[in-house]
């Protein structure tokens, strides 16, 4: 069984007097451990279909499973809970709380999970320490570089035991060098803690390092490639 | 850590938060002094009415009561003046011979209320004593002395050992012509009292009566206030007969106001506190509108609405107890500033002085009103954070976290 399963998709947008069809019948499956990137134009429904993943929005038709969890027809405060508990968040911005520490920022989201004092701190030090910013827990968002406060992003998005990583535009705000490093991170946690990480992105450092590339257009897949194909299609 | 927080939240934006705690502890610091004042002008007014004239009990019969007449005096007066010395709680008693008459000197006359008085007793119960500015109380006049109101004196052109004439009607109805000279003259608050009192000595009204000693009021002080309800239940149990009546019951007016003052004072600080609202809302607002996209990741990483909601009321009574606590700090430190020497409104003492009230007034407010003070700042607060937390709600996460 995927992780991550989509049947049927569609998502229309009756707020204007011309219904937006975003998303027309995408059908798509991600399996744990996966490294994948959606990749499209604006307008092509990356965003869309990344909002339902995430539970952020409900299909107008079709179903969404998510760890053997049909997510499609949940009510709002359901589909918090089950995001609290199913899946970290790595924005492209404003990731951070800028009055809260580091530290508090990674802690936040066991808090909200009703995790105990002593447990959450200890996780978060670990956390942080994985991230490579053991000696910056104290530290304000506002104290810290765009790499760092991603980094935080990325621990805090790991606090919660999820069953995977969605990354909307991560590297978006970032240089090329620090872009590379989170990167760098990212893999690693995927390769060492088989962790899934689902990104949305243009950043094309990003579709490099993809173990598995999708692309939208108008609304549908246009194309679903691996590593390997990848890689024998830039040869 | 919501409560961290919401506490971190209120000061991100110092500037902004500082003017809303300014304007609340401004608003409640003055709205507190100015209600002190108010408290304490008719604080003064009741007291200096029970000490000028009232004291805490009055007995008389119920016909004086309708008509002060001469002939309506209380039977066995003295004696019943000595049986209430002996009871718990009274510090004092006077009985008093009240007779209406006219006031004439060479240039004027007008009507006043003759009071007989022994003064020793008298000066234990009331402080007319004390009020003397010119003069001795009953000294330095060997025959008839009497002591006048300067308001009386003014009207008619008297000085200290001035002579005037009283004129009033004696207990066999025929009208009585007595040359009386002033051993003193007094100022009260109240200027109408000063203009209609005269005090003679009891001796001499008896004499000039060619009657036994006739008492029509018995003035009662207490040694507190607390003491008044037993007193007056005894009382009325002693003597059926009489009317025995509180400072209240005397002086309806009086008491219906400092009734309803705590009431006054309560409404006076609300209507501020709901001024204030709309400022604490709109900051609030803005504070919502301004973190959007943070409330967005929020409410996207699992943060439930409830706790959002929450997160916003919090901040909203943060921000308002602590301006809150600020404003009462500072009414409660400029009260106790200005109740050591007192406010000085002499500039407006002909005006105050008619409706009774002392030129020199001490701020004070009960104890009790800063709680419930306190209880209408979180009710303005949680009132104020409704709509800001119901905006921050309402808000998709999916739209917010793309808001630029």
């Amino acid at each position: 069984m995927a992780l991550i399963e989509l049947y049927n998709i569609h998502k229309t947008y009756n707020t204007t007097k011309i219904p937006v069809h975003a998303v027309k019948g995408v059908d798509l499956k991600i399996g744990k451990g996966e490294f994948t990137a959606i990749v499209g134009p604006s307008g092509s429904g990356k965003t869309t279909l990344l909002n339902m993943i995430g539970g952020l929005d409900q299909p107008t038709e079709g179903k969404i499973v998510v760890d053997g969890t049909d997510i499609s027809t949940y009510k709002p405060d359901d589909l918090i809970n089950f995001r609290l508990h199913h899946i970290g968040f790595v924005f492209q911005a404003y990731n951070l709380i800028p009055v809260l520490t580091a530290k508090e920022n990674v802690e936040f989201i066991m808090l909200l999970q009703n995790i105990p004092k002593e447990e959450r701190e200890k996780r978060a030090s670990e956390l942080l320490e994985a991230v490579g910013l053991g000696d910056r827990m104290k530290s304000r968002p506002s104290e810290l570089s765009g790499g760092q406060q991603q980094r935080v992003a990325v621990a805090r998005s790991l606090a919660s035991h999820p069953s995977f990583v969605l990354a909307d535009e991560p590297t978006a705000n970032l240089d090329s060098v620090t872009a590379e490093a989170l990167l760098d991170l990212m893999e690693d946690l995927n390769s060492k803690y088989d962790m899934t990480f689902v990104f949305s992105t243009h950043d094309s450092k990003v579709i490099k390092r993809a173990h598995r590339v999708i692309t939208l257009e108008d609304g549908k897949i246009k194309s679903d490639e691996t590593r390997k194909v990848l890689q024998k299609n830039e040869s | 850590m919501l409560f961290l927080l919401a506490w971190k939240n209120v000061w991100r934006n110092k500037k902004r938060s500082l003017i809303i705690l300014i304007a609340i502890a401004l608003g409640l610091g003055c709205g507190l002094f100015a209600s002190a004042v108010m408290y304490g002008m008719w604080d003064s007014t009741v007291n200096a009415a029970i000490d000028r004239d009232l004291s805490h009990i009055q007995i008389h019969t119920e016909k004086f009561r309708k008509e002060n007449l001469i002939e309506n005096y209380i039977p066995g007066g003295e004696e019943i003046e000595r049986q209430i010395e002996k009871i718990d709680g009274v510090k004092a008693v006077s009985g008093r011979t009240i007779i209406d008459g006219m006031a004439a000197s060479a240039s004027s006359s007008t009507g006043v209320e003759i009071k007989g008085i022994i003064p020793d007793q008298e000066e234990k119960v009331t402080s007319v004593v004390s009020s003397i500015t010119e003069g001795e109380y009953f000294e330095g006049v060997s025959r008839n002395p009497i002591v006048i109101g300067r308001e009386l004196a003014k009207k008619l052109d008297l000085k200290l050992h001035s002579k005037i004439v009283l004129s009033f009607q004696g207990t066999d109805g025929n009208i009585i012509y007595a040359a009386f000279r002033i051993s003193g003259i007094f100022e009260t608050e109240s200027s109408s009292f000063d203009k209609s009192n005269v005090f003679v000595k009891q001796s001499d009204l008896f004499n000039l009566l060619n009657s036994n000693p006739i008492i029509h009021e018995i003035a009662v002080r207490l040694t507190t206030v607390q003491v008044m309800d037993p007193a007056v239940k005894k009382l009325r149990g002693m003597y059926k007969n009489l009317s025995v009546e509180t400072w209240q019951q005397l002086a309806p007016e009086l008491s219906l106001t400092y009734e309803t003052l705590t009431v006054e004072l309560n409404i006076f600080l609300g209507i501020i506190l709901f001024a204030l609202l709309f400022g604490i809302t709109n900051t609030m607002l803005m504070s919502v509108m301004e973190r959007i996209r943070e409330l967005g990741v929020l409410m996207a990483v699992g943060m439930k609405r409830t706790r959002v909601f929450i997160l916003i009321i919090i901040e909203t009574v943060f921000l308002s107890i602590t301006g809150g606590i600020i404003g009462m700090l500072l009414g409660a430190s400029s009260i106790w500033i200005t109740a050591q020497k007192g406010i000085n409104l002499s500039l407006f003492s002909q005006g105050l002085s008619s409706y009774g009230i002392s030129s020199h007034l001490f701020p004070g407010l009960p104890g009790e009103l800063y709680p419930i003070l306190f209880v209408m700042i979180i009710i303005t607060a949680l009132i104020s954070a409704v709509y800001p937390a119901f905006k921050a709600i309402r808000l998709n996460p999916a739209s917010a976290i793309r808001t630029y």
